[in-house]
């Protein structure tokens, strides 16, 4: 989705330059590399892209290029979002982002289908609210 | 703790009514000059006296509407005429407790108390702040405060009448690590910023004529660099030296405090269950002149507040290491050998310096071919020989280990540091690798935490080891998903 969003962005871009009588080249490489992306890109995350529940720990993996990989305790778990735009709503699907007390980042789990992202926040709530204290 | 009976609202020091009028004059100061110019020009008289109530009114305002209480097991303000404010905030939450003091209140033996809950709302008027309190009150509010947290249990801790012995304590001597900071730049830019500023201001005009240039000699030019750097190093002391006199780091009632400053002295406390850890930071410059410093990394205390959590400022190493031992309960973590992350990283950091310095050695080249002066190849060689000496210190910097139940990392060059985390206050891991580090096995590790930058990191180390080190700090967390780490 975020590369059909670059796809648009680099068109209009062309599209731009080429009112200011630019040479049709760069909107012919613009273009190029619009769809060798939106070709490789998404197929790629697919693949990179992992995610799992256990009883004690939420793992994710995400990213093409630089790739990472994310673990956070069960017990460290402060909010469990659940997020679906209009695009994935459409589609039934939504995303999942786990947070802790770090200011490091959270934990996204991208493109779920609707009800196994619903089964997971409840889980994940469910699991969470087992632990005391406040997670720092 | 919990109270039945509801604690009446306290009101801040009436002293204050002496400050904040004063305070608002000094904000209303542009305008008060206006009047008294406009009201000077044209004889209205009364208008100057409604410029000076104005101020008066607004501090007298502020003062009648501000009141506390600790009620509950919670601490609340109240403030605000027209919109009013209701903070309230658990104490067991609370993380850090601040007492300044400007001249104005250290005259008056005022003291202001801001207590920190690691809220991330940055917004001024959502702080828990306490603009003027007596010393003592403000001290024992202090005290309340932390004890009723965390430190609860600590028998030992409540305050005696004899002061503690400080771990670390202000030294003349520090002030030689002042010029290898890079505060003095930073005053020296501000000076001349604002010295611009005042020439244009008063339209006092430099003219340069050519004559002027041909009379600069060599001399002249060395002299106004002497001049600067003596300059810049003055000010590095001064900036150093009203911030830190004074310091001193004790331990005291569950809690680490901090005190320094040559006008407004400011005392940090932190709780000390919340230190996660500590950093060194021992950036190249104050390396060569065997100094350190240490900030402490705690629990809720985002990165805005790094100021707030130092611990030690730039100082000799041998204090920053005895401070970072009694911080720790260990002086391991700040000592022990770390483990090298390999000839793989070492030529990452080589290839990277020397990517970063291409773009100018080509630039110098390509002028030379298109004839310039062949003097620029030296410079060419200049920053090929600075990118070398970057990478090897970066290569020999990088380092992590695990010890005492402390994961320990170490890197970077102009800006090194040492980061000790304490493996209870791990609260996550994140691994990242591109197809560069795939290609040679190599990752970055993240240990996140609650505190300071959210993370320390461990760049460019062995999978393996990287593995080794995760699932020794937090044993069973990783272990789950080994086999799917290895893949893909």
């Amino acid at each position: 989705m975020s590369a059909g969003t670059t796809l648009v962005a680099l068109l209009v871009a062309a599209w731009l330059w080429d009112t200011y009588a630019v040479r049709w080249w760069v909107v012919g490489a613009a273009i190029a590399v619009a769809t060798a992306y939106v070709v490789v890109v998404p197929e790629w995350r697919y693949l990179v892209h992992r995610w799992e529940v256990t009883e004690t720990a939420v793992y994710t993996q995400r990213g093409w290029w630089a790739r990472e990989r994310r673990i956070a305790p069960m017990s460290r778990v402060q909010t469990v979002d659940l997020a679906q735009g209009a695009l994935a709503r459409a589609f039934r699907l939504a995303t999942v982002t786990v947070t802790t007390a770090s200011a490091a980042g959270p934990l996204r789990i991208d493109g779920l289908d609707r009800d196994v992202a619903l089964g997971l926040v409840a889980e994940l709530t469910a699991k969470a609210d087992l632990v005391e204290g406040d997670a720092t | 703790m919990t109270d039945p009976d509801p604690q009446p609202w306290l009101r801040l020091d009436p002293r204050m009514l002496l400050v904040h009028p004063a305070r608002e004059v000094v904000r209303f100061l542009p305008v008060l000059v206006g009047i008294l110019v406009a009201g000077g020009a044209s004889g209205a008289g009364p208008w100057g006296l409604l410029g000076v109530g104005i101020p008066v009114a607004l501090g007298l305002v502020r003062y009648l509407t501000t009141s506390y209480r600790i009620t509950g097991g919670r601490v609340e303000l109240r403030r605000g005429l027209v919109q009013r404010h209701l903070l309230s905030a658990a104490i067991d939450r609370v993380r850090t407790v601040d007492l300044t003091a400007t001249l104005a209140h250290r005259v008056l033996g005022l003291a202001t108390v801001v207590i920190g809950t690691g809220s991330v709302a940055a917004d001024a008027d959502e702080q828990l702040e306490l603009d003027g309190l007596p010393r003592e009150q403000a001290a024992a509010l202090r005290v309340q405060l932390l004890q009723s947290g965390a430190a609860a249990a600590d028998d030992a801790a409540l305050p005696s009448g004899t002061p503690p012995v400080p771990v670390v304590r202000f030294a003349p001597r520090w002030l030689w690590y002042a010029p290898f900071t890079s505060g003095g730049l930073v005053a020296a830019g501000a000076l001349i910023g604002v010295l611009s500023q005042t020439t244009e201001l008063f339209a006092v005009r430099i003219d340069v004529t050519e004559d002027d240039l041909s009379a600069l000699t060599g001399l002249a030019v060395l002299g106004g660099a002497v001049a600067l750097v003596a300059l810049v190093v003055l000010l590095a002391v001064a900036g150093y030296w009203v911030v830190n006199a004074g310091f001193s780091l004790t331990h005291d009632g569950g809690a680490w405090h901090v005190r320094r400053g040559l006008l407004t002295t400011r005392e940090t406390s932190l709780d000390e269950t919340r230190v996660a850890g500590v950093t060194r930071g021992e950036p190249a410059a104050l390396r060569l002149a065997h100094g350190a410093r240490l900030s402490a990394i705690v629990t809720g205390l985002a990165r805005s507040g790094e100021s707030g959590a130092v611990l030690v400022p730039p100082a000799p190493r041998d204090t920053v290491a005895d401070a970072a031992s009694v911080v720790l309960g260990t002086p391991a973590p700040m000592t022990a050998p770390l483990r090298a992350h390999g000839p793989e990283a070492t030529r990452r950091r080589y290839v990277r310096a020397l990517a970063g310095s291409a773009p100018v050695v080509l630039v110098l080249v390509g002028a030379v071919v298109a004839g310039a002066s062949p003097a620029l190849l030296v410079v060419a060689a200049l920053a090929i020989g600075a990118a070398l000496a970057l990478a090897w210190d970066r290569a020999r910097s990088l380092g992590h280990t695990l010890v005492e139940q402390f994961v320990v990392a170490r890197s970077g060059s102009l800006r090194r540091r040492r980061d000790a985390l304490a493996t209870g206050h791990v609260i996550g891991w994140t691994f990242r690798d591109t197809w560069f580090q795939r290609r040679v096995g190599l990752v970055t590790v993240d240990a996140t935490t609650a505190g300071g930058q959210g993370r320390i990191t461990v760049p460019d180390v062995r999978v393996g080891d990287a593995i080794e080190l995760a699932d020794a700090a937090t044993p069973g967390l990783v272990a789950p998903f080994l086999r799917l780490g290895s893949d893909a």
